[in-house]
């Protein structure tokens, strides 16, 4: 009984206690008000993009204290400084400055000032990356920087630039558009206080244009084995409504500069007009079923840093002059836009001067010119003048003929491959007629002879535009799968042909095997050993494939180069 | 009218018919040898030879730039064309009856970019295309009218 009675006291002083402990709190009691919140902690300081908890502390009229943070609302008096969770506390720092953060409970509040400072910088980005310009070209440069924020900016004017061998090229030290000089390379570099980036700039001469096969020059929707340049085109006689377009296909089996005009929107070019007054327009058909169609306008090409001024283009446009049915019926399956195409356009720059040549002069039933007037095109004869020409063949020093030079890629394929196309051939010193072990003409259409496995292909031609070797043998061929129909040897076989009575050697692995690292890791572009039937007896289609490793000389037809002979004619 | 064609196509049997139907418009494949006046007009052919042998006829046109061969077996159909030229001839007439069938192939064909050859085939005949730009090739033929003995690659 007695043990009872103090157990009962026991329970009922806890009782008493933990109640008084929530008194304390302000809760449950009717005794102790809030009399003011302190807000801590007390001057922070913190940079855009951080976070930072603040906790506050209610002191009452009993003077005990409690922490209120969760029961309190918080406000920013400035919220494009920092933002604040009004039921939580945390506070986000959006901008430089400083803000006052406020936790309130019924009248009573208490505040404290955040300052928000400005991230630091940790590193700066130079774009475009290991850039190539040519001989008398200017190129402007960007600096990004990376802040402590995980934020970006543009850097670009308020950085310091510098050159590390302006004899190279020149920088404007504020601008960072750089000038220049000579060919050879440079460091270029970005500085803000202690921090800098950089980057490489190589000059080229001015008869240079990269070759990117599916590397940077490309879009990335590309296909294997496919080589890309830029050009630039500008309103004839102007220096500044220019444009300069990449993902343009090198092609060395057609002739003629050929662009999207949905990508020329914005410059003046002029139309050609055919014989019979109407707006020349051009079709093309191409051997895989495709076309382009579309206008003949004057526009100055530049390549490399050399210009083709004033020469008839192509304008691709699908829809151009007259209905499509009609254009259906005069040029087949015209290409409708670059996504569909492949490509943004394609430099034509092979063996011969015109797309067409003396056939369209005469014929006005040649399949290749129309005169649109109205709603109407008819077929016409087009001069020479008037066709679409070969850039390369229209430019004032470099005209004779040029070389396309491509790297050699490994066994089982490459990322991408990067070369030059080369103006001119022995008009400077750097596209002399040296190592060549093979030249000879071709017949008057750009074919030649190739001997291989004892058959006879009369009707053999190179082609960059080509993105395999196409030739008919007993190799054996994929029947499934992406590859089917390709050539797929058990393995590579090492092959040679005799090409007009050059003997050269080339590879033709399995197709399975390089699809497959195509189309998965390691997600290969380039194949030195891609081949197919091609599909018509007599023909050997040499196409990218035999280019890599090699440099291939182009004489355009008419012209002589001593060491080649008389265009049209090939060289390696 | 256009059904019975279809189906006539399908039998070599129902050819005569065939012929008579589509006698007014500018078609060729399947049809009689006389549909080739037609097409040698809508050519703007300056030439034409033929050339005869036991188990089939070639009646060539050419213009300056683009010539066409027309195969004609012994019973007088045309059975299959080759071209070369500058540039592809217009198909819808010389496919005739066959040439829906053949665009609807072709805008059911996947593009195969980088190559230099198409073999478009459709149920009743096939059309190749190939070459380079200043002298491209094609032929079209329908399988079932080849006279026994003939090889397509005879049609070049």
């Amino acid at each position: 009984m007695k043990l009872n009675k103090l157990l009962f006291f026991i329970l009922i002083s806890l009782l008493v206690v933990s109640c008084s402990g929530g008194g304390g709190g302000g809760v449950g009691t009717t005794s102790a008000t809030l009399s003011s919140i302190a807000v801590t902690p007390l001057t922070p300081g913190i940079k855009t993009g951080e976070t930072q908890q603040f906790a506050a502390t209610g002191t009452y009229s009993d003077s005990t204290t409690q922490d209120i943070t969760t029961s309190v609302t918080w406000s920013s008096s400035d919220t494009t400084v920092a933002t604040i969770g009004s039921l939580s506390g945390l506070a986000t720092a959006v901008a430089a400055g400083t803000t006052t953060i406020r936790a309130t409970s019924g009248s009573i509040s208490g505040s404290t000032t955040l300052t928000v400072t400005s991230p630091t910088l940790i590193s700066i980005a130079v774009t475009p990356a290991i850039p190539m310009i040519n001989l008398g070209a200017t190129q402007q440069f960007v600096a990004t920087g990376n802040y402590s924020d995980s934020s970006t900016e543009d850097i670009t004017t308020s950085a310091t630039w510098s050159s590390s061998n302006t004899t190279v090229a020149t920088i404007g030290s504020s601008s960072g558009l750089a000038d220049s000089v000579a060919t050879g390379t440079t460091t270029v570099a970005a500085t803000s206080g202690s921090i800098s980036g950089s980057t490489t700039l190589t000059v080229i001469p001015v008869n240079v244009l990269p070759i990117t096969v599916n590397g940077s020059l490309c879009s990335s929707g590309s296909y294997p084995n496919k080589p890309c340049v830029k050009v630039k085109i500008c309103s004839p006689g102007s220096t500044s409504s220019c444009k300069t377009i990449d993902d343009i296909l090198l092609d060395t089996g057609s002739y003629g500069l050929r662009i999207f005009g949905s990508l020329l929107t914005d410059i003046s070019l002029t139309q050609v007009t055919s014989v019979t007054g109407g707006s020349l327009t051009n079709c093309v058909n191409y051997a895989d079923g495709s076309a382009n169609w579309g206008p003949v306008k004057i526009a100055d090409v530049i390549l490399g840093n050399e210009t083709a001024s004033s020469i008839p283009i192509q304008i691709i446009d699908s829809t151009y002059g007259t209905t499509s049915a009609q254009i259906r019926s005069l040029c087949g399956n015209p290409d409708v836009s670059p996504s569909s195409a492949g490509f943004n356009g394609i430099l034509g720059v092979g063996l011969f001067t015109e797309d067409c040549g003396s056939g369209c002069v005469s014929d006005p039933n040649n399949g290749r010119y129309y005169s649109c007037n109205g709603s109407t095109c008819t077929a016409t004869t087009a001069s020479l003048s008037k066709q679409v020409k070969n850039p390369v063949s229209m430019l004032t020093i470099d005209y004779n003929g040029f070389i396309v030079q491509l790297p050699a890629v490994a066994t089982g394929g490459a990322t991408s491959a990067d070369g030059f196309l080369i103006l001119g051939i022995g008009t400077r010193s750097n596209n002399t007629v040296a190592g060549i072990t093979a030249a000879y003409p071709t017949d008057s259409t750009g074919l030649f002879t190739t001997e291989h496995d004892g058959n006879t292909y009369s009707s053999s031609f190179m082609d960059t535009g080509s993105n395999g070797l196409y030739f008919d043998s007993s190799i054996r061929q994929c029947t499934s799968g992406t590859a089917a129909g390709w050539y797929c040897p058990t393995t590579t076989q090492s092959l040679s042909a005799t090409l007009a009575g050059y003997t050269a050697s080339f590879s033709i692995g399995n197709a399975s095997t390089i699809f497959n690292s195509y189309y998965y890791s390691p997600y290969y572009n380039v194949f030195g050993e891609l081949g197919a039937p091609y599909g018509a007896s007599g023909y050997f289609d040499w196409g990218l494939p035999f280019y890599l490793g090699r440099s291939v000389y182009v004489v355009i037809d008419g012209n002589t180069v001593s060491g080649i002979g008389t265009g049209p004619s090939l060289a390696y | 009218m256009k059904t019975g064609k279809i189906l006539c196509l399908l039998t070599g049997f129902c050819l005569a018919l065939t012929i008579i139907v589509a006698s007014q418009v500018h078609a060729t494949l399947g049809e009689s040898a006389s549909s080739i006046t037609v097409n040698k007009k809508a050519l703007s052919a300056v030439k034409s030879t033929t050339r005869t042998s036991s188990r089939y006829t070639v009646h060539e046109f050419q213009s300056e730039t683009l010539a066409v061969r027309e195969y004609v077996s012994p019973s007088g159909v045309v059975f299959g064309i080759a071209w070369n030229g500058l540039s592809h001839p217009d198909l819808t007439p010389l496919l005739g009856s066959y040439a829906s069938e053949h665009q609807k192939a072709v805008n059911q064909t996947r593009r195969q970019p980088g190559r230099r050859h198409v073999k478009v085939k459709s149920s009743n005949v096939v059309v190749e295309k190939w070459g380079h730009m200043r002298n491209l090739q094609g032929r079209a033929y329908a399988p079932a009218l080849i006279p026994q003995g003939v090889n397509t690659d005879e049609i070049k």
